[in-house]
């Protein structure tokens, strides 16, 4: 958790990563995203009006992607961002033991003193940031209600241990992605999380735009990015009938690499897609019908 | 005076006494016999038969025959052979003279086959059967009088044998002695003679083993002799009188059935069947049998070298592990180790193994459930289909039940994918979607002749030409609408409305056929480009075997001629010449329908514009000179897809001789195609007859329906029922009713794997009130101890949800049992563990700890070299239990309590307190009055109401299940409360209506538990058996009386749900449980509620104790 202001960028042989603090993450090129309803105006209204946003949808659907492009598309805005960067965006990927302290910081000792240390939601409150928190149903319930009062009008986020209450900056917006369908009951979201957030609904696009999508990020054939996609359609078909998920596109773009790369379209598909859905061997064995019948050997 | 005279005279005086005609008989064969004998011993020949005359009141009537029969006789035998003949009848006649007569009468015929020197020992023979009774002596006579004939067939020797039988048999039963009897010469006259000694040895064998088999076998033996390769008949016999010398009363069964069997495999086979069966004979006979029972079943799956590697691996398990019964139940195909092995070797697929593939591979294909079906069902159903053929009804595709074209099983199960792709095909790709007067993507609406338009229709649609392709009005064909047109009911279907077109609908409709599957073939084509090759493998194989179109009628090779093209295969079209015109159209038009975004609106509308090239050509035989030629290049090659010129003029003319057009077979893929049925079938299901309006809604009338049935070419009413119409027609609505009311899919019992699903599940549209309760059926396989292997599929459970009944039970159960209720309610709610729990000593976690951390910076001081661990979490642990209780519901739980051991629960908390008390008095007392004498089953309801309160307290996750049933096939499975099922009036209502129903068939029903449980996600399952006593069903066990079978297997499903993790328990008030539980549970917990009203206490508390951490 301990971050340095002063280093972006490691150098030395073999080093070619950079180290950034959570915060200072923006979009420097335009992320590829085809929007499919009119889900981009609504998000660029919501983030003026300063109105959490709730991404709803299936796995692989494109939501941290469109988070993504987003930020970048709203370049600018954010108060310290440069012209040609996106606003900063602070991602959190939620799981079962993800505390309230991992979101918003805790003390730590060094030497015979203690140190406090901003969480990444804390973080992005003091920057202006977009702070999206993925799969937010994984998360303990507990955590989840220390959103709430940085979510309406009041935009304030709590530090206990502190004794502080933190004003968000100007930029700052909430969003959470969740996935209504393969979680149990157990995992549901609250009504008085919920309600906090305007929705929108991410499905997998129609057939002709999920090609082009998997044509580009994968940078396969037209032909084999048709035949994904049909594929695509037919494996969703069975959700709920023995597929708790249909396939996702992140799979299908997977599929797409792996024949670009020359890789024989029913193996590629076999590995970036059956094997990848399901471990029931009934299904695999229908869904391996499914490719042999699409693509030919 | 001759000597046969002087004879006569000389005993007259004695033989006058026994009738007049015994002197006369005497002369007669004096008189044959006097060339051949000398004097002297015509003397002593004819005082024999004077003594013989005298021996007894009525043996003057085997003397009679005596002179009858010498002169035959004495061609034979030598006089004092002669005499010897005499003395024997005579012995004979001291028991029964008839049989002496029979003897004699017998005797000449005998002779033909027995020298003289054998008559002593066959004479012999028939006296054995002769033991003094009427009905003896009967039996005996029979004997005599069949001898002659029998011994053309038998030596002596094998005779003795049969009378060996007869002997035995005559201990039980005259009668059937007697059959016996009579049966032989008919039956062992046509064997061959090798074959006859081993037939009598069997029956010999039979009768000591089972006496009363003997009869049916030799009523039945030739027939089924005859099944059998001749050669190998007396090893056939030979080992059937070996088994049935060690199994007794099986023996016959077992050689009937396996006889059956073998006429099911090809005679070549059967020495090396029979072969085999002899080297089993030798450790188990039974094996042998069963072996050659299971022939046909294996044969037709495997192939010689295939069989014998399959049929050495039982003869291991018989001879190396020496497991008898693990091997007949191998050959009997009764074992899980026999069937993976046939499976593996086996190139053949079966439907019952793909159907779970090709029904979620056509879910995935179509987006909407559809079943996989053997075709044979869809013709039980009596809607219509009757051929065997692969089709669908709109909802399920029926598939041949097995496909072994290829000797391998990858390939065969291609073909299955190709039958089901083009089924599938016909639902995906719209078949039955046809909406009359829509154009389609290239064509116009389907043009219909104007004239035969039906008034329901009239102005409905525009009906455009097809360009280029002039339609001849058909009303010029003589088939006058008839005056009654005006009042034809309304069509009910789209298809109907189209057919209702054209005069010939036969033709039509085979026409439409074609031209639909060419489109549906080519979109399977277009957009599965993986099974191309494989539809194009299938199609030339069918374009292969298509009839000879020469021998056909004109109309019916043109269709032939279309369809081949429609199979890719236009190069093996042969047609006349004088012709070309017309077909070339038909070919381009077909092209048509080729095209990627073709609809079924394109086929009708080709089909439409082919009708009418093809409707004028005569239907009739061509002469034999004609001349038919395969189609030119210029014809296979046809550049614009849409057909131009002009068809012939003029409409079809009926010709004298034209025969009725009949459409050629279709290709097996493709099978059967009944669009006007299925479209009635899905009016039906959507229930569109309760709406109004454009005609489609209105209800379905006996008239509009009798309307279809007679003008149809998918029915044929003859085939579908016999009768007249009008019950034809309403036998075809009921069917079609309970067709259309019931979700398709339910209902009937689904082969498939150990714990598989049955495919209900999904199918069925949630209903809210369910009249009669849906079965859902799963198969489990059943543990055979003896043969150390799992029956396959052996039992078939049906799972129902509980009858309902009222909600009084279960409140006055609380009411009763409060004291108990709040105590376990509150017992279980300490249960309910501590949401958080505090973890120490972390390097990284939410705060730090204060303790920790002072002494962190104490030890640091000192430079003790701390670890840095002072924080702690709170970490939610979430109780994640599921719980099945599975309560027997077998008849003996209907048993009554013991009276006087009935006491009142003394543990009600009225400590002391008056008030409490007299409540719980005043209480009890109209218990008492009210209450009828407690069952078993009513505590376990009570238990369950019990259970019911106190789990909801601690939120657990728990299923309630009844279990009975009688016989394998028919183990019932009642849902109290599902596993997810929330808990509400209706569960209790289920409560109220657990009763007893019938036997304990325990394993089948812990199998079915266990699955449900590894359905429902948890960290923690548990299962608890309430029972009142052993296991124990119908079948479940060698013989009534067997136990071990039933404990076994039980054993074994309460293995198997710990090996899927699942903690089993069982519980039960059966005073005696020690003994069988202590084996069948081995190291599972098990409990005997030794005072059975403390059941639903003890439950609680076991509850308690298995999931309490």
């Amino acid at each position: 958790m301990t971050t340095t202001r002063e280093d972006t960028r490691a150098t030395g042989p073999g080093s070619g990563f950079r180290r950034l603090a959570v915060e200072e993450f923006r979009l420097t090129a335009e992320p590829y995203y085809v929007e499919i309803a009119n889900e981009v105006t609504l998000f660029e209204h919501a983030y003026e009006q300063k109105i959490p946003v709730l991404l709803k949808g299936p796995t692989g659907a494109g939501k941290t992607r469109f988070v993504e492009y987003m930020s970048w598309r709203l370049h600018g805005r954010s108060p310290e961002g440069a012209p040609d960067e996106g606003v900063p965006l602070i991602t959190v990927a939620c799981h079962e033991d993800l505390t309230a302290s991992d979101l918003v910081g805790r003390y730590l000792i060094e030497g015979s003193e203690t140190r406090w240390i901003d969480g990444p939601l804390t973080r992005a409150v003091r920057v202006g940031a977009i702070c999206y928190l993925d799969e937010i149903v994984e998360a303990r319930k507990d955590t989840t209600v220390l959103i709430h009062p940085l979510t309406d009008y009041r935009r304030l986020l709590p530090i206990e241990k502190r004794g502080e209450l933190l004003e968000a900056a100007d930029g700052f917006l909430l969003v959470l992605s969740y996935n209504p369908g393969y979680q149990s009951a157990l995992k549901d979201l609250k009504h008085s999380t919920r309600q906090r957030f305007i929705a929108i609904e991410f499905g997998y696009p129609p057939r002709e735009q999920e090609a082009e999508i998997v044509r580009v990020e994968a940078g396969c054939s037209a032909e084999h990015a048709a035949e994904l996609a049909k594929l695509a359609e037919k494996v969703r078909n069975l959700k709920e009938h023995g597929l708790a998920e249909g396939v996702s596109t992140r799979l299908l773009i997977y599929a797409g690499k792996l024949m670009a790369q020359d890789i024989a379209p029913r193996l590629a598909c076999q590995t970036a897609v059956v094997w990848a859905l399901t471990d029931d061997v009934e299904v695999q064995r229908s869904i391996e019908e499914v490719v042999s019948s699409i693509f030919p050997e | 005076m001759s000597l046969a005279e002087e004879l006569v005279a000389r005993h007259e005086p004695a033989l006058r006494g026994f009738g007049t005609s015994l002197p006369e008989e005497l002369g007669l064969a004096a008189g044959e016999l006097q060339g051949r004998l000398s004097a002297e011993e015509l003397e002593r020949w004819a005082e024999a038969g004077v003594t013989l005359a005298r021996r007894s009141l009525r043996s003057w009537e085997a003397a009679q025959e005596y002179f009858r029969a010498s002169p035959a006789a004495a061609e034979a035998l030598a006089a004092p052979e002669l005499l010897a003949w005499a003395e024997a009848a005579g012995s004979l006649a001291d028991r029964s003279s008839l049989v002496a007569a029979a003897y004699l009468r017998s005797t000449p015929g005998v002779l033909r086959s027995l020298p003289p020197a054998d008559l002593e020992p066959w004479a012999r023979q028939g006296e054995r059967l002769c033991q003094g009774s009427w009905k003896s002596i009967a039996l005996a006579t029979i004997f005599y009088q069949g001898s002659p004939e029998l011994l053309e067939s038998l030596t002596l020797t094998q005779l003795g044998r049969l009378v060996d039988v007869v002997e035995a048999l005559a201990e039980r039963s005259y009668e059937l002695a007697t059959r016996c009897l009579e049966a032989a010469a008919p039956v062992l006259a046509p064997l061959s003679p090798a074959d006859r000694e081993p037939f009598l040895e069997f029956a010999w064998v039979l009768t000591r083993a089972s006496w009363a088999d003997t009869r049916i076998y030799f009523e039945r033996a030739p027939a089924l002799l005859a099944q059998v390769d001749p050669a190998e008949r007396t090893a056939f016999l030979e080992l059937a009188a070996q088994v049935t010398e060690s199994v007794g009363r099986q023996g016959f069964p077992l050689f009937a059935g396996a006889a059956d069997a073998l006429r099911g495999v090809d005679r070549a086979e059967h020495p090396r069947l029979l072969g085999f069966a002899h080297r089993l004979a030798s450790a188990s006979p039974v094996a042998a049998m069963e072996y050659l029972k299971s022939a046909p079943a294996v044969h037709e799956r495997l192939t010689p070298e295939q069989m014998e590697r399959w049929s050495d691996a039982g003869l291991e398990l018989l001879l190396r592990q020496r497991n008898v019964e693990g091997a007949e139940a191998f050959f009997r195909l009764e074992s899980a180790r026999a069937e993976q092995l046939l499976a593996s070797l086996s190139a053949r697929v079966e439907l019952t193994t793909v159907a779970p593939t090709l029904r979620l591979y056509a879910k995935a294909l179509t987006g909407q459930p559809i079943a996989v079906r053997p075709v044979e069902e869809l013709a039980d159903k009596g809607i219509g289909w009757v051929a065997g053929a692969a089709t669908t009804e709109g909802t399920a595709i029926y598939l041949p039940a097995a496909v072994s074209s290829f000797p391998d099983q990858s390939d065969n199960f291609q073909i299955y994918k190709v039958f089901a792709t083009h089924q599938t095909g016909r639902i995906e790709f719209g078949s039955f979607r046809y909406r009359h007067g829509e154009p389609g993507a290239h064509t116009p609406p389907a043009e219909l002749p104007p004239a035969q338009a039906p008034p329901a229709q009239a102005g409905a649609a525009p009906r455009p030409r097809l360009d280029g392709l002039a339609g001849a009005p058909a009303d010029a064909s003589g088939d006058d609408p008839s005056p009654a047109e005006a009042e034809r009911p309304a069509p009910l279907t789209e298809m109907q409305r189209l057919y209702d077109g054209f005069p010939d609908r036969s033709l039509i409709a085979a026409l439409f056929t074609v031209v639909e599957d060419t489109r549906v073939d080519a979109r399977v084509a277009h957009e599965y480009g993986g099974i191309r090759l494989w539809l194009r493998r299938v199609q030339e194989a069918e374009a292969a075997r298509r009839p000879d179109a020469r021998s056909m009628p004109l109309r019916r090779a043109y269709v032939e001629a279309l369809l081949r093209a429609s199979l890719g295969r236009p190069q093996s079209i042969e047609w006349p010449a004088r012709h070309r015109q017309p077909l070339a159209e038909g070919l381009a038009a077909l092209r048509v329908v080729e095209q990627a975004d073709a609809t079924v609106q394109d086929s009708a509308a080709v089909a439409a514009a082919i009708y009418r090239l093809a409707a004028v050509l005569p239907n009739e035989r061509l002469a034999e000179e004609e001349e038919w030629l395969p189609l030119d290049e210029e014809l296979l090659t046809i550049a614009p897809p849409m057909p131009s010129g002009e068809a012939a003029d003029g409409a079809p003319q009926p010709v004298s001789g034209e025969e009725a057009f009949e459409s050629p077979p279709q290709p097996d893929f493709r099978g059967d195609f009944k669009p006007e049925l299925v479209q009635l079938l899905m009016r039906m299901r959507e229930g569109a007859w309760e709406g109004e309006g454009d005609g489609r809604g209105t209800p379905l009338t006996a008239e509009q329906l009798q309307e279809l049935l007679e003008n149809s070419t998918e029915l044929m009413i003859s085939e579908m029922a016999e009768g007249d119409l009008a019950s034809t027609v309403s036998l075809f609505l009921t069917n079609l009713e309970r067709e259309t009311s019931l979700p398709s899919g339910g209902q009937r019992p689904q082969a498939g794997e150990r714990g598989g699903e049955g495919e209900g599940e999904e199918e069925e549209p949630p209903t809210d009130e369910p009249a009669a309760p849906e079965i859902e059926y799963f198969q489990y396989d059943e543990w055979d101890f003896r043969a150390g292997d799992y029956r396959p599929r052996w039992c078939t459970v049906g799972q129902r949800a509980s009858e309902e009944g009222d909600l009084d039970f279960y409140e006055e159960t609380l009411v009763r049992h409060h004291g108990l209720v709040t105590e376990t309610r509150r017992q279980f709610e300490l249960m309910r563990p501590e949401s958080f729990r505090k973890i120490k000593r972390l390097e990284d976690g939410d705060e730090i700890d204060l303790d920790q951390a002072i002494e962190f910076l104490v030890d640091k001081r000192a430079g003790a070299g701390p670890l840095a661990r002072f924080y702690y979490r709170r970490n939610k642990v979430e109780r994640d239990v599921a719980v099945s209780f599975l309560l027997d519901m077998s008849a003996s739980t209907d048993e009554e309590i013991d009276k006087k051991r009935q006491k009142y629960d003394e543990d009600d908390d009225f400590d002391g307190d008056p008030a409490k008390y007299f409540q719980w008095l005043a209480q009890r007392r109209s218990l008492r009055a009210a209450d009828p004498p407690k069952r078993i089953v009513d505590l376990e309801k009570e238990s369950a109401v019990l259970l019911v309160e106190a789990l909801e307290a601690i939120g657990d996750s728990y299923g309630i299940y009844g279990f009975s049933g009688y016989g394998r096939e028919n183990v019932e499975f009642y849902v109290v409360k599902d596993l997810d099922e929330p808990f509400g009036d209706r569960v209790r209502r289920r409560i109220a209506k657990i009763e007893p129903v019938r036997s304990t068939r325990m394993g089948p029903a812990i199998r079915h538990a266990t699955h449900k449980l590894m359905d429902h996600d948890a960290k923690v399952r548990i299962l608890v058996l309430v029972s009142d006593g052993r296991p124990q069903d119908h079948g479940y066990g060698r013989d009534r009386t067997e136990k071990e079978y039933a404990v076994h297997d039980t054993k074994q499903a309460l293995l198997e749900a710990r090996r899927a993790g699942i903690t089993p328990f069982l519980i039960t008030v059966d005073k005696e449980g020690h003994d069988y539980l202590k084996q069948m549970c081995d190291d599972i917990g098990y409990e005997v509620v030794a005072d059975i009203e403390q059941l639903p206490r003890r439950l609680t508390t076991l509850y308690r104790a298995l999931a309490g951490d």
